[in-house]
């Protein structure tokens, strides 16, 4: 192994102190933004939202499966490493687990802060529902986040257990700890790590594709009075802008951390590589999102017909198409249609960037437009476009999942020591 | 005692004790009038009801009444003297010695446990016929005889004390046709307490759940606030309690709340439920519990809402539910709301 020969070195992070100091003054103005319209949210309850009882899922709904997606959607690139053994990825597993847990944290805050009572965020862990599809996400989620955490240890440890050997430090120190005792550099404990690894991949692939994800799709696709999204295909567009997210964000910290922590060469190899499959799933999830729109419209179902009419020409068309369509699909697809722009890692960054905002759309066109058109007619029609402090406080939140991405990123070796070249 | 003059108070007449007691004479009615109706003994009842006055005075004892009039007493009404309980003989506040209790004839023991005897019997034949009697409470509206005046709307408000943006009742005004062939139709809607009730099946705390009597509760106490519930419902018929108030519209707007489901939740607090919680129509459980109509039955000035037991079929709401104008809302969701509507 190439650490073993040369001088040990341990200093994961930004390599430019002042990018450092930027990119953390940026993150406190976010959060102080967001700790305050907080207060706001805590104090004034939920007057302080453009919630309505026509209109009671917004932004905070649409942000919570957002991020549900993205970690879905990155734990399933990091199989492609762990479970699949796809060569050349295992470069990117740890980072796309580390991210997968962060999303998931992320998600957790946002449906905490929509629910009504904040006090009683507990109670569905002591009372349940057997019929409630919502009752068996919360659960889901917690056995998830618990598959994450021990999928990253499995990934990681042998890499923490040589940092805590020969660096020194808080990182040494740290990763001493996150050890959890099994400090063995051998052969024969990275072959047990890689056995645990692809177990828990194998537990975790079901239970991300069917419940975490495709369960948070279901808990829509139920709902009868909202014929918008009471269809099969809902559960699996989910799960297939899901990955679609994932591959994105994980593509773009890929190169982000390469050229900004590392500094290294990005591999145009495996770069390419992420970005066609990215391509693929843009097609796929572009196709089934057509099919879905044209089997409703072909029902003339009115309130299905009427839904999409609000989705395609209403007061929020813009979002449909400039960001779902056009930075979700068609942006990032004419990026992706050329291997030398590919390899090109600026492009890449702009082209992964440009779907994790699009799908943002998604998400959004997923929650609102159902509850735009009454259940019944004579029942006010609705209209909602998130409150100041519903924007600031999703600003906050994501700069809390950013804030803990950054610090992991700078203590942890989240590029495998041996560059994952094995 | 008498009264002076001097302290009358307005509007209260002035009139003497005596000339009171002579009023009441003149109201009583004779015991001889009144026992010769009955089919008993009449020199019996005038004896017994002299010497429980003297009981009362004091001149003589319940021991020596008892023992007086025991065999006379049996003798006059037979079966019926003994199986009645004494009220002198109480298991715990016996009020003659239990010498004498047990000298007598009537021996069937205190009001309290023949009490007790009947609750018991009557708790066992509810309990026999749980399903097939209990009470559905169940609404059918008369849509000939609905005005589209919206006092529903108004008496729900008023009873159920609903915030700002919460509305138990609204009435679905709708217009069809074009002038001059115009009609319309108001359908007003509180919760159909569905029997297959989607929102009950959606809550992850089950903070929702159908009662014994067919309505569909809410648990303030249970309920997180996720709104998943109003995500479901088909009806629109759940909102959300924000937390506003009246108080620009009205002076001590929350002072007083609505002891919705049979609970007093006092003043209307910030951060207290329901605020934070979701709202919707009880069929006023509580006025049900006491005997009433919801708000909005009592005060529909057509007689279009009727309020009553569906599983009763002699009732008038069964009847109306079962006639060929009944319909429910949205029949095809599989919700069978136990709101029915007269077209």
């Amino acid at each position: 192994m190439a650490t073993d020969t040369t001088h040990f070195e341990f200093e994961p992070g930004f390599t430019d102190n002042r990018l450092r100091v930027v990119w953390y003054a940026a993150l406190a103005v976010l959060l102080l933004i967001g700790g305050a319209a907080m207060i706001l949210r805590i104090t004034e309850g939920m007057t302080s939202t453009n919630l309505t009882s026509t209109t009671p899922w917004g932004a905070w709904v649409a942000f919570y499966i957002y991020f549900v997606g993205l970690s879905a959607g990155a734990f399933l690139v990091s199989t492609l490493a762990n479970v699949f053994g796809v060569s050349g990825m295992h470069r990117v597993d740890r980072d796309a687990l580390f991210a997968a847990i962060i999303s998931m944290v992320v998600a957790l805050m946002f449906v905490w802060v929509d629910l009504g009572r904040m006090d009683r965020m507990y109670f569905p862990f002591i009372w349940r529902q057997l019929t409630s599809a919502l009752s068996w996400e919360v659960h889901a989620y917690v056995a998830y986040i618990a598959v994450l955490v021990t999928e990253l240890y499995f990934s990681m440890r042998i890499d923490l257990a040589r940092v805590a050997e020969r660096g020194s430090g808080l990182r040494a120190g740290l990763s001493g700890l996150l050890t959890l005792g099994r400090r063995s550099t051998s052969e024969a404990s990275r072959v047990t790590d890689r056995k645990w690894l692809t177990r828990a991949g194998i537990v975790g692939i079901p239970l991300a594709i069917f419940l975490v994800h495709g369960g948070t799709g279901i808990l829509f696709a139920v709902s009868k009075a909202r014929p918008y999204w009471n269809s099969g295909l809902f559960p699996v567009i989910f799960v297939v802008s899901a990955v679609l997210s994932g591959t994105a964000l994980v593509m773009m910290l890929y190169v982000l951390r390469t050229k900004l922590f590392d500094d290294e060469p990005v591999d145009r190899d495996l770069l390419n590589r992420l970005a066609v499959l990215l391509a693929a799933f843009i097609v796929v999830d572009a196709a089934l999102t057509g099919i879905e729109m044209l089997i409703a419209i072909a029902s003339l179902h009115p309130h299905e017909v009427e839904t999409w009419a609000v989705i395609l020409f209403g007061e929020m068309s813009w979002s449909f198409w400039w960001f779902m369509v056009g930075m979700g699909w068609l942006f990032p697809l004419v990026m992706l249609s050329k291997r030398e722009w590919r390899e090109t890692p600026w492009l890449m960054v702009l082209a992964g960037l440009s779907v994790v905002i699009g799908i943002i759309a998604v998400r959004f066109n997923i929650v609102v437009p159902a509850q735009i058109l009454p259940v019944m007619e004579g029942l006010p029609h609705g209209s909602y476009f998130p409150s100041l402090v519903e924007w600031a406080t999703s600003i906050g939140m994501i700069a809390v999942g950013l804030l803990l991405y950054t610090i992991g990123a700078e203590l942890l070796p989240l590029t495998p020591l041996d560059r994952g070249d094995h | 005692m008498s009264s002076s003059n001097d302290d009358v108070q307005p509007g209260v007449p002035a009139v003497e004790t005596a000339a009171m007691d002579a009023m009441v004479e003149i109201e009583r009615a004779d015991p001889r009038e009144e026992l010769a109706k009955t089919d008993h003994d009449t020199e019996l009842g005038i004896a017994m009801a002299e010497d429980a006055k003297r009981v009362s005075r004091g001149d003589i004892s319940a021991e020596a009444y008892w023992e007086k009039y025991d065999a006379a007493a049996e003798r006059e009404f037979g079966d019926a003297y003994r199986e009645t309980p004494n009220p002198s003989i109480q298991s715990t506040d016996q009020t003659i010695d239990a010498g004498t209790a047990d000298s007598l004839s009537c021996t069937v023991g205190s009001i309290e446990s023949v009490a007790c005897e009947i609750d018991a019997a009557s708790a066992d034949e509810m309990d026999a016929a749980t399903d097939g009697n209990r009470t559905r409470w169940g609404m059918v509206i008369d849509l000939q005889k609905c005005v589209g005046c919206d006092s529903c709307t108004v008496a729900c408000k008023a009873e159920n004390r609903t915030p700002p943006g919460v509305s138990y009742n609204v009435v679905m005004e709708e217009e069809h046709g074009e002038f001059p062939n115009v009609t319309r139709t108001n359908v007003p809607r509180p919760c159909m307490q569905c029997e297959e009730p989607p929102c009950v099946q959606v809550c992850p705390v089950s903070a929702t759940y159908k009662m014994d009597n067919g309505v569909v509760n809410i648990d303030y106490d249970r309920c997180i606030g996720c709104r998943y519930c109003m995500i479901a419902c088909p009806y629109g018929a759940r909102y959300f309690d924000f937390g506003e108030n009246y108080d620009d519209e009205v002076e001590g707007a929350g002072e007083i709340t609505s002891p919705e489901y049979g609970v007093d939740r006092g003043k209307r607090q910030d951060g207290e439920s329901p605020i934070g919680n979701v709202r919707k129509c009880s069929f006023c459980t509580h006025r049900l519990e006491r005997g009433e109509e919801p708000a909005c039955v009592e005060t529909c000035v057509g007689d279009a809402r009727n309020m009553g037991d569906l599983n009763d079929p002699d009732s008038d709401v069964a009847e109306m539910a079962d006639s060929t104008r009944s319909f429910q809302l949205k029949e095809s969701e599989g919700t069978d709301p136990n709101v029915y509507y007269l077209k």
